[in-house]
């Protein structure tokens, strides 16, 4: 029997269909979890809150993946349309709704209600949940996400009140990314993955970018994404 | 808006049992009372028909059979869904929306594994809210009233809900382009554009380009929408459509390639591209498209014989007999009682004796032919007949073969291309001065035809021109130019006579049939915006 080698070359419906079985795994393993809770009605153990928590990070790395190697491959493309940006907000807080259950974090979102903002709304919140998740680890207790609008742009900031950036990535280019920052943690990986993504929202000249600084107004850190 | 689900009927389709109990279990949470959950898409269609559902949330990946995207589309098609339901597909991957999308049939929201009962009620919320707000459009425009839909949504406009506005402007749009107010809803999408590159907007733009009937700059918009966003689907279906009208059949091809690799599970694509591919003469993609849309038919309501007969013609073209006696047998017992079904396996049947040799058989399966054709030809589609013809000319049954091809000049009397396609085949039998007789005869009987019922009616005489036009319809039921003047006369009737449901509707009919002959936009829109206004007179002063 010979064995047909071509498979290598068909990478993307292989790596395609391997997420389709991780992430059935991944809403199962929710699933169980949700079942396993019913067991506690009182005090949820809070292991529990360490295992959403992992869930959550492991879903959001795997579309980061995806979405990664699909840019690189030239397969990807933006599904731009008009959304109500507090209902942006509204969507990071509800994938967010069952670790934040289980924690004692205040997650609080602020924005007009009339703002509007162009853009991939799936990819948004899933780079905004990624970096909301990150902050979950390094805030004490408080996170506040918010919106508004700053000349032709809309934003989207998270602010903590943790120990605040560390200084390499203060004014984060994804430029200047080097693997080693990339293989240093989740935070590197985000970062990056939040601004190609931001790169791929243009109107005319003008494209999108973040910036991130330890100016958060509850005395952390601040990340800030700027979409046209 | 507060969303209460514990009045609502809620159907849950998911094969994986342990999601499922979990989806029901985060709905219980969310206070909902009344759900139904099936495992298959086969038992959601059976629930549907028993219960008319508010909610449907319904998996993409089904295991065997149906898939959600085909649960969707027979919902539709069977009209299972209230117009109120909201049918949410659950998918594993974000990107898969544009890789599922089907030609027309889109559920109102998608959902990404895995989900949480906020996000699930966040997105049942947002689908419930918009649904209400439109409502009461939707429901004029279900019922015919398109004036009334534009008051609305004018209406609606003035109010400056800043949220609503792009949805609102892409409505008003498209029922400008319905009234054939097409400068209108140009106006419009240019307008959007200039805030912000949409692809519906641009899309837009094609499409009246399209309507006018301006091709070139048609291809050029849908073109330019595709650099600028590869996966608008839609985009590709208007450029394959702009390409065939402009008869560039290779470039219609190359573009329905394009869209089928995107989205190899949409059913009515794979079906374009192997009609075009075996009109261009591309047997191993016309090949490999009929396999393809024979297999996603199996659980689909675009199931269709053409399919068969399609892949059976290439089978035999390429002597793959054993195959194309398989795809005959499957034709036979899979389309029962479906006139062009049984006239195609007739058809295929002799050429299949014929290339094995079994010449009594062949003769045989000859005269069921022609018995056929004779009882349920004219039900069936021209290339059938004029495939008819072809087999009675190579019998030596001239007489038929003339029958037939006189009755397909008449009525495609002002389709050119179909008209080249007769004469081509005739003249293969060295027959070619028939066609060209009746051609003549009949564009000069037309001439005439047409010529008394316009003096007709320039005499006053309306009820003698219409009726002189409506003899001549009867005979050449898909004319063109008859059924523009028996159009346009009725209309001026109406105008000057007393209106009733019944003359509006014999006139919307004839409206329709000249859209369905593919008469250029712009020679019926005025038409089509003076029986919309009269309808609404009419139900105005009801």
């Amino acid at each position: 029997m010979t064995i047909d080698h071509s498979a290598t070359s068909n990478f993307p419906a292989i790596l395609a269909s391997s997420v389709h079985d991780i992430k059935n795994s991944l809403s199962t393993l929710g699933a169980l979890i949700a079942q396993l809770k019913e067991h506690y009605p009182e005090a949820t153990p809070p292991e529990f809150r360490q295992v959403e928590f992992e869930a959550n990070r492991m879903n959001n790395s795997l579309m980061q993946l995806l979405v990664l190697y699909k840019i690189d491959a030239s397969l990807f493309s933006l599904n731009i349309d008009e959304y109500v940006a507090t209902d942006i907000l509204e969507e990071v807080l509800a994938q967010q709704s069952t670790l934040l259950a289980l924690s004692p974090i205040q997650l609080n979102i602020a924005g007009d209600a009339d703002l509007l903002c162009y853009c991939d709304q799936t990819l948004i919140v899933n780079a905004i949940s990624t970096l909301v998740n990150n902050a979950q680890r390094y805030c004490k207790n408080k996170i506040l996400i918010s919106t508004y609008q700053e000349q032709n742009y809309t934003v989207f900031s998270i602010e903590d009140d943790g120990k605040g950036y560390p200084d390499n990535f203060i004014a984060f280019s994804p430029s200047q990314t080097t693997l080693l920052d990339l293989t240093s943690g989740n935070t590197g990986l985000g970062l990056f993955f939040v601004s190609v993504i931001a790169e791929l929202h243009k109107v005319g000249n003008n494209c999108g970018y973040i910036q991130t600084d330890n100016q958060s107004q509850l005395g952390g850190a601040r990340f800030r994404l700027f979409l046209p | 808006m507060k969303l209460n689900l514990k009045s609502k009927k809620i159907l849950v389709v998911e094969d994986h049992a342990i999601i499922r109990e979990a989806i029901k279990h985060m709905l219980y949470g969310l206070d909902a009372r009344n759900i139904t959950d099936t495992s298959s898409g086969a038992q959601a269609i059976i629930a549907m028909k028993n219960r008319a559902f508010d909610i449907v949330i319904c998996d993409y990946h089904l295991g065997v059979g149906k898939n959600g995207q085909q649960v969707l589309e027979e919902a539709r098609h069977s009209k299972l869904l209230p117009a109120h339901a909201t049918f949410i597909m659950v998918t594993v991957e974000q990107q898969q929306s544009v890789v599922l999308s089907a030609l027309d049939n889109k559920p109102d929201e998608y959902l990404t594994k895995p989900f949480n009962a906020q996000q699930l009620l966040s997105r049942l919320q947002r689908c419930s809210k918009r649904k209400h707000y439109f409502a009461d459009i939707e429901q004029e425009i279900q019922d015919e009233n398109i004036y009334q839909a534009i008051k609305l949504c004018d209406e609606k406009l003035e109010l400056g809900d800043k949220q609503m506005r792009l949805q609102l402007l892409r409505i008003r749009a498209e029922l400008a382009i319905e009234t054939g107010d097409l400068d209108y809803a140009q106006r419009t999408y240019q307008q959007v554009l200039k805030e912000r590159e949409l692809t519906w907007a641009r899309l837009g733009l094609g499409i009246i380009a399209f309507k006018r009937g301006h091709l070139e700059q048609a291809v050029g918009y849908f073109q330019q929408l595709l650099q600028i966003n590869p996966s608008a689907l839609d985009a590709y279906d208007w450029l394959t459509k702009a390409h065939e009208s402009l008869r560039e059949t290779q470039l219609a091809l190359e573009t329905v390639e394009l869209a089928v690799n995107l989205s190899p599970q949409a059913i009515l694509r794979q079906q374009k591209l192997a009609t075009l591919a075996s009109q261009a003469a591309c047997w191993e993609t016309a090949q490999k498209a009929y396999k393809a849309a024979i297999k996603l038919g199996k659980n689909s309501v675009h199931k269709s014989s053409r399919d068969f007969s399609g892949l059976a013609k290439i089978y035999l073209k390429t002597n793959a007999t054993a195959q194309a006696q398989q795809l005959l047998d499957e034709l036979k017992f899979q389309f029962v009682n479906e006139p062009d079904a049984e006239l195609q396996a007739a058809l295929l049947s002799i050429d299949l004796f014929k290339k094995t040799g079994q010449i009594t058989l062949a003769q045989r399966a000859y005269e069921d032919a022609l018995v056929l054709s004779d009882q349920f030809g004219r039900l069936t589609p021209k290339e059938t007949r004029l495939q008819m013809a072809k087999t009675c000319f190579i019998n030596n049954n001239y007489p038929d073969a003339e029958n037939i091809i006189d009755e397909l000049i008449k009525c495609n009397i002002d389709n050119n291309t179909f008209l080249e396609e007769i004469k081509a085949m005739c003249s293969t039998f060295n027959h070619e001065t028939f066609p060209a007789n009746v051609i003549y005869n009949t564009k000069q009987a037309l001439i005439n035809i047409n010529n008394n019922g316009v003096k007709l009616f320039k005499e006053g005489k309306i009820k003698e021109a219409i009726s002189t036009l409506e003899n001549a319809s009867k005979i050449m039921p898909d004319n063109q130019t008859i059924i523009l003047n028996l159009a346009k006369i009725c209309v001026h009737q109406l105008k000057s006579t007393k209106l009733t449901k019944q003359k509006l509707t014999k006139v919307k009919d004839y409206i329709d049939k000249a859209i369905q002959l593919e008469i250029p936009l712009d020679k019926i829109s005025h038409l089509q915006a003076e029986i919309t206004k009269l309808n609404h007179e009419f139900m105005s002063h009801r």
